[in-house]
């Protein structure tokens, strides 16, 4: 009785946490190989490069539970880079980051609005977003890289270089956000909601929420996780080309599909788009520390992705094949 | 049956319309462009020069060419269209058709791609066009259709950044290589230099090369795994200031900028304060506003019939803290 007992906790456990069976299997067989990879020292640098991804990734989870994209992350990340750069020599380190969070926002509140409350498409939107985003930022800089003159001499240089208690900063803040954006998800009354409308949104109506304002908010913390994201970025490269950040949108998007949650919304966990989010990081880290050729390391994360996802499946599955 | 046949019919009716329409405006064009040609010397204002470039405003380095361009043009009293590809192929290969259309002497394409703009090379020729190729090569089987290229010697560039890597490290130690963005000619060109020099004259080891895809915070990143995975590194060559702004923030964090010496094959403005800090070796004078003046007055001498060569480099000097002052710091 109590061996069957366990053994049907074992299959469960195998069953739900597959992505990070996945995961430990890639970090070890790395580590056979390679004798820096496993070291406090590279742990710490992948967490910190991921770190910036990472904060998007999970503002990402909640916007494809309510079943929606967010395809202009990635310009936005350039905007506010770009405008935290700028700003921060004319205006002081404080009132850029206050400037940079309220344009992120506004930016999310019209997405947020046209597909919350105007139910537009969410890919039509975020993908008309993403070239107006980047024509902003060309035009505000003109075409000219930014710098902030002075890196060595401003506190604002914590959020992307500082350490605390020999942890890195972005690192801190990436968890933090995780852990609150966990917590929010799965024990409040706001994360039932949103599981709610990304499972069947007319059903939510129904019971009485009010799913319109769910989509909405789910664009504004996206917006809101990215300014973050690029108040990060400019501290860490305290300077900023216009074409930073092009293109993450998609490394976000793997990421928290490589996690597990549904393309369809309505189900999605925070701690496994983390997981999401550190395979990537580990294999682009990886790659590097084993010295594969670069033009191979394309086609190797492929694989490695593609594996993960079906064992991923496979435990779910009870079987290796479909 | 006769469904199939009558649809062959148009079929082959549709071609034939498309192969006659094309011929006859090719050649149309092609004898007006032969005529202008032939013509008597011509004074600067009588020429009329289109420019094609590949994505203007995307970095500091193209816009900063447009103006010069512009401003040049003006000074020496020549007329310009000057357009924008804005980064796509398609469009710029039907701007040149435009150009083509609009009858100016000149056609300066600076390619998007090197190899989808030979197509179009190829009519501007067979309407009496030619065509100059400026900052990034055409691929070689568009040599033909063009009358030259002016830009700089990126195979130079690299092999500069080489000589003075061997300089500052004394002939021997392991070095990195954080080169551009894979599958683009620059980044493919500034590398071999780089290597060519290194292994033909030097015991320096290149111990890894990795791509930073021309972006500082790439650039960074993959610093820092370099700088986990080696324990002993004394040189990093990054293909331009960028990178290399990024390689020197890694460094800084990780405490070992002391030991390590750092050379570039492009001088940005970041690269010109951090030569000043003693932080980067040194690097090459790339500069936008030679770049454009070169097109430009090569330009005017086809257009006047001159005959010039079909490479046409400026000089891209060695920039290192015992020369610096004699630069002007890069405005990109």
């Amino acid at each position: 009785m109590q061996s069957v007992f366990h053994k049907n906790r074992i299959i469960t456990l195998l069953k739900e946490q597959g992505i990070v069976i996945a995961f430990i299997v890639l970090i070890s067989s790395i580590a056979l190989v390679s004798d820096t990879f496993l070291t406090t020292e590279n742990m710490l640098l992948v967490l910190r490069q991921v770190s910036i991804i990472g904060i998007m990734a999970i503002a990402m989870t909640y916007v494809i539970i309510g079943g929606n994209f967010d395809l202009s992350v990635g310009s936005l990340l350039s905007l506010t880079t770009v405008l935290m750069v700028d700003l921060h020599d004319k205006v002081g380190p404080l009132g850029a980051i206050i400037i940079v969070l309220i344009v992120g926002l506004t930016i999310g509140c019209i997405n947020g609005l046209l597909i919350g409350f105007y139910s537009l498409n969410s890919l039509i939107v975020t993908l008309g977003m993403l070239p107006v985003l980047q024509g902003i930022t060309l035009i505000y800089s003109g075409g000219k890289n930014v710098i902030i003159q002075n890196p060595e001499a401003t506190w604002f240089s914590i959020f992307g270089r500082g350490f605390i208690l020999g942890i890195p900063v972005p690192v801190i803040i990436f968890l933090g956000m995780a852990l609150i954006f966990g917590i929010v998800l799965t024990k409040t009354i706001y994360g039932r909601k949103l599981f709610a409308v990304g499972g069947n949104q007319i059903a939510s109506m129904f019971a009485g929420i009010r799913s319109k304002s769910v989509i909405f908010s789910t664009f504004l913390i996206s917006s809101f996780a990215t300014s973050i994201a690029g108040i990060i970025m400019a501290s860490r490269v305290m300077s900023s080309q216009n074409n930073i950040g092009q293109g993450y949108e998609l490394t976000v998007i793997a990421a928290v599909i490589l996690g597990g949650t549904s393309l369809l919304g309505g189900s999605g966990s925070i701690f496994k788009t983390v997981i999401g989010v550190l395979i990537i990081g580990f294999v682009n880290n990886g790659l590097i520390m084993l010295g594969f050729p670069y033009y191979t390391q394309w086609l190797v994360t492929w694989v490695i992705i593609i594996s993960a996802v079906w064992i991923d499946l496979s435990s779910k599955r009870g079987h290796v094949f479909a | 049956m006769t469904k199939k046949i009558v649809s062959v019919l148009f079929l082959s009716l549709f071609i034939l319309i498309a192969l006659v329409g094309c011929g006859a405006t090719d050649s149309s064009t092609g004898n007006e462009g032969n005529k202008e040609n032939n013509g008597d010397e011509k004074s600067n204002n009588e020429i009329l020069i289109g420019i094609t470039q590949n994505n203007v405003g995307i970095d500091s380095y193209q816009t900063t060419y447009e103006n010069a361009f512009k401003d040049h043009a003006e000074d020496l009293g020549v007329r310009t269209i000057v357009l924008d590809a804005g980064g796509d192929v398609a469009r710029q290969i039907n701007q040149m058709e435009d150009l083509i259309q609009q009858n100016v002497d000149v056609i300066i394409v600076w390619p998007v791609n090197g190899k989808a703009i030979v197509p179009a090379a190829r009519n501007a020729k067979e309407a009496g066009i030619p065509v100059l190729i400026t900052n990034s090569p055409i691929d070689e089987s568009g040599f033909d259709m063009v009358s030259g290229y002016t830009g700089p010697d990126n195979v130079l560039q690299g092999k500069l950044a080489a000589e003075m890597m061997i300089e500052a490290l004394g002939g021997k130690g392991k070095v990195v290589e954080i080169m551009g963005l894979p599958g683009y000619v620059t980044s493919a060109e500034r590398s071999q230099g780089f290597r060519e020099e290194i292994e033909q004259n030097s015991e320096i080891e290149i111990i890894e090369t990795q791509p930073g895809d021309w972006n500082r915070e790439k650039g960074q990143r993959v610093m820092e795994d370099f700088l986990t995975k080696y324990r002993e590194i004394d040189g990093v060559y990054s293909a331009n200031d960028d990178m290399a702004a990024g390689a020197i923030n890694a460094l800084k964090e990780s405490g070992r900028l002391e030991d390590v010496k750092i050379t570039s094959s492009t001088l940005f403005a970041v690269g010109y304060d951090a030569i000043k800090r003693g932080e980067l070796y040194g690097s090459v004078q790339q500069s936008p506003v030679e770049d454009a003046k070169l097109a430009l007055e090569t330009a005017i001498d086809i257009a006047l019939g001159k005959e010039v060569p079909f490479f046409n480099y400026f000089e891209t000097p060695k920039v290192t803290e015992e020369n610096i002052d004699q630069f002007e710091k890069p405005i990109f």
